[in-house]
């Protein structure tokens, strides 16, 4: 695995911030988490900004751990681009701790991206950012005619539904009468 | 600690999307979908325009309701009119002058639409559509409101409600359908309802009846108003046996069950010609110095025309009416005292 480390939270563990004059506990060092995607290269990400994410919350939530533990074992999330992790990395490292805009203006405008970090973000169980990439898919196709849409969505007319369907089934049949052809030929 | 680790970077590999190429709007699942179909406004018709790319997204935007705080449905002899309002606002407003490609429109705002209020205002020709009155989906609104409705079609339509209903009023003439209007469940249940300018003299003792029968809840209302004698007579003849006490005003009878009375209660306001009566499930434990006195309170809840007049006669000026004084625009009283203005104060 490459261990190439990026992103803006790749520097060493938190630094101990200066403490206010009248704190009496110490701060605790924020911990940190590895995450890859399909490109392998390996994000360093705090817990902090981890939160936002309900599927990695869940899983790290009362783990104990060290740094070279967490180093050593990256979670990998093999199918999500490595552009498209590095959003969601960013966009959590961004907005860790703070309270959401109402709108997030930041998203990909390009379609392929937009759709492919919606499924990224649905799958990490990000609600904010979800929220924000489901407007912005709306936004799309805002005020466009149904044929507009079809178009840019690339959604199938019924008859072409209907039409696939009917091939993948004369598809399916021929394999079928193949497979059984074959095997009376080895039966023989 | 370490065999946690791994247990969880092979969930989470194990749990990883499928690759996906050329990802598109096909490729979403339908949970995403729905969340993207409700950022999207129905003012801005796209919501309407995805609905007819194709059957399986018209499946999905029909599976999404809408919360509308008013809706006016109204029909003449040449067009249907809807008037939706989102927080107040008008959203919508289509005309249709085919009443077919109307319907179609109709059924579909019908079908996705959650009302608070919902008015309606048919006459015959979507009324007649028996398509309509046949067709298996039902309305959901909170309140229900037939205004200049042909009598006949108010039955059909109740039926066609979802549950749920707090108010119904029927402000238009029923004659002698009042026994079906009963027997539907809807108004069985509702906490308020009214009928204005009943023709007959049986409502108050067959709602009364229906009460006693269904066991209705304390605080149910029902209110008409009618032209002519004869309801409050009826009512005492047909409850003889039944009545705990009785005035000019009011009639108090008991129910099956010992926790609950009706109060029937009478009211007019001068000038006009109606007479106007209240009916309500109260507890039999409810004093007599407990009864609202305030007639005009509950009628004007009903007739707004009666609020309104009886707010003009309280005019100050109002009797020295002359033919050049005007309503404006908003249906206000103006009178014209020459100054080039029209004003209420004067």
């Amino acid at each position: 695995m490459s261990s190439t480390e990026q992103g803006t939270s790749s520097a060493a563990p938190a630094e101990p911030t200066t403490a206010p004059e009248s704190a009496a506990a110490p701060e605790v060092p924020e911990s940190f988490y590895y995450v890859h995607g399909k490109d392998k290269v390996v994000h360093k990400v705090s817990a902090g900004a981890l939160q936002h994410s309900a599927l990695i919350h869940g899983m790290i939530s009362n783990l104990g751990y060290t740094e070279e533990q967490a180093k050593a074992n990256p979670f990998p999330f093999e199918n999500i681009d490595g552009d498209i992790l590095q959003m969601v990395v960013d966009w959590c490292n961004q907005h860790k701790g703070k309270p959401t805009p109402p709108e997030d203006t930041n998203l990909p405008k390009q379609k392929e991206k937009l759709f492919d970090l919606v499924l990224a973000v649905n799958y990490l169980e990000i609600k904010e950012l979800l929220t924000y990439c489901c407007k912005q898919v709306a936004m799309m196709v805002k005020g466009k005619s149904p044929e507009e849409i079809r178009e840019i969505w690339m959604i199938p007319t019924d008859a072409e539904d209907e039409a696939a369907e009917k091939e993948a089934k004369k598809r399916a049949g021929k394999e079928a009468a193949g497979e059984t052809a074959a095997a009376a030929g080895d039966a023989k | 600690m370490a065999s946690d680790l791994e247990n969880i970077t092979g969930k989470a590999a194990k749990l990883s999307i499928e690759p996906i190429y050329d990802t598109n709007w096909s490729d979403m699942p339908d949970d995403i979908k729905l969340e993207c179909i409700e950022q999207m406004e129905l003012k801005e018709i796209f919501r309407m325009s995805l609905r007819c790319t194709a059957k399986a997204e018209r499946s999905l935007v029909d599976s999404q309701k809408i919360k509308f705080t008013d809706g006016i449905l109204c029909t003449n002899d040449e067009c249907l009119v809807f008037i939706l309002y989102h927080n107040k606002k008008s959203i919508v407003t289509k005309h249709s002058k085919d009443v077919t490609d109307g319907y179609e429109s109709m059924k579909h705002i019908m079908k996705i639409g959650v009302f608070e209020k919902l008015i309606i205002a048919f006459t015959n020709p979507l009324a007649n559509n028996v398509q309509f009155m046949t067709d298996e989906g039902l309305f959901t609104a909170r309140n229900i409101e037939f205004n200049a409705w042909h009598s006949d079609k108010v039955i059909p339509v109740l039926r066609k409600m979802k549950n749920g209903v707090e108010s119904i009023k029927i402000n238009s003439t029923l004659s002698e359908e009042l026994d079906q209007i009963l027997a539907l469940s809807h108004v069985q249940n509702v906490p308020y309802w009214h009928i204005q300018h009943y023709e007959q003299t049986d409502s108050l003792y067959m709602v009364a009846q229906m009460w006693i029968d269904t066991n209705s809840k304390i605080g149910s209302v029902f209110q008409v108003s009618v032209f002519g004698d004869g309801s409050f007579e009826e009512f005492l003849k047909h409850f003889d046996d039944r009545i705990l006490s009785k005035s000019e005003k009011r009639v108090r009878i008991r129910t099956n069950n010992s926790d609950r009375h009706i109060l029937m209660e009478f009211g007019t306001i001068q000038d006009f010609i109606y007479q106007y009566f209240r009916l309500m499930v109260i507890s039999a434990e409810m004093e007599e110095s407990e009864y609202d006195d305030n007639c005009k309170e509950w009628i004007f809840k009903m007739d707004q025309d009666v609020r309104y007049v009886n707010e003009l006669l309280n005019i100050e000026g109002y009797d020295e009416y002359d033919d050049s004084d005007e309503f404006d625009e908003l249906g206000n009283y103006r009178r014209n005292d020459n100054d080039g203005y029209w004003d209420s104060d004067d």
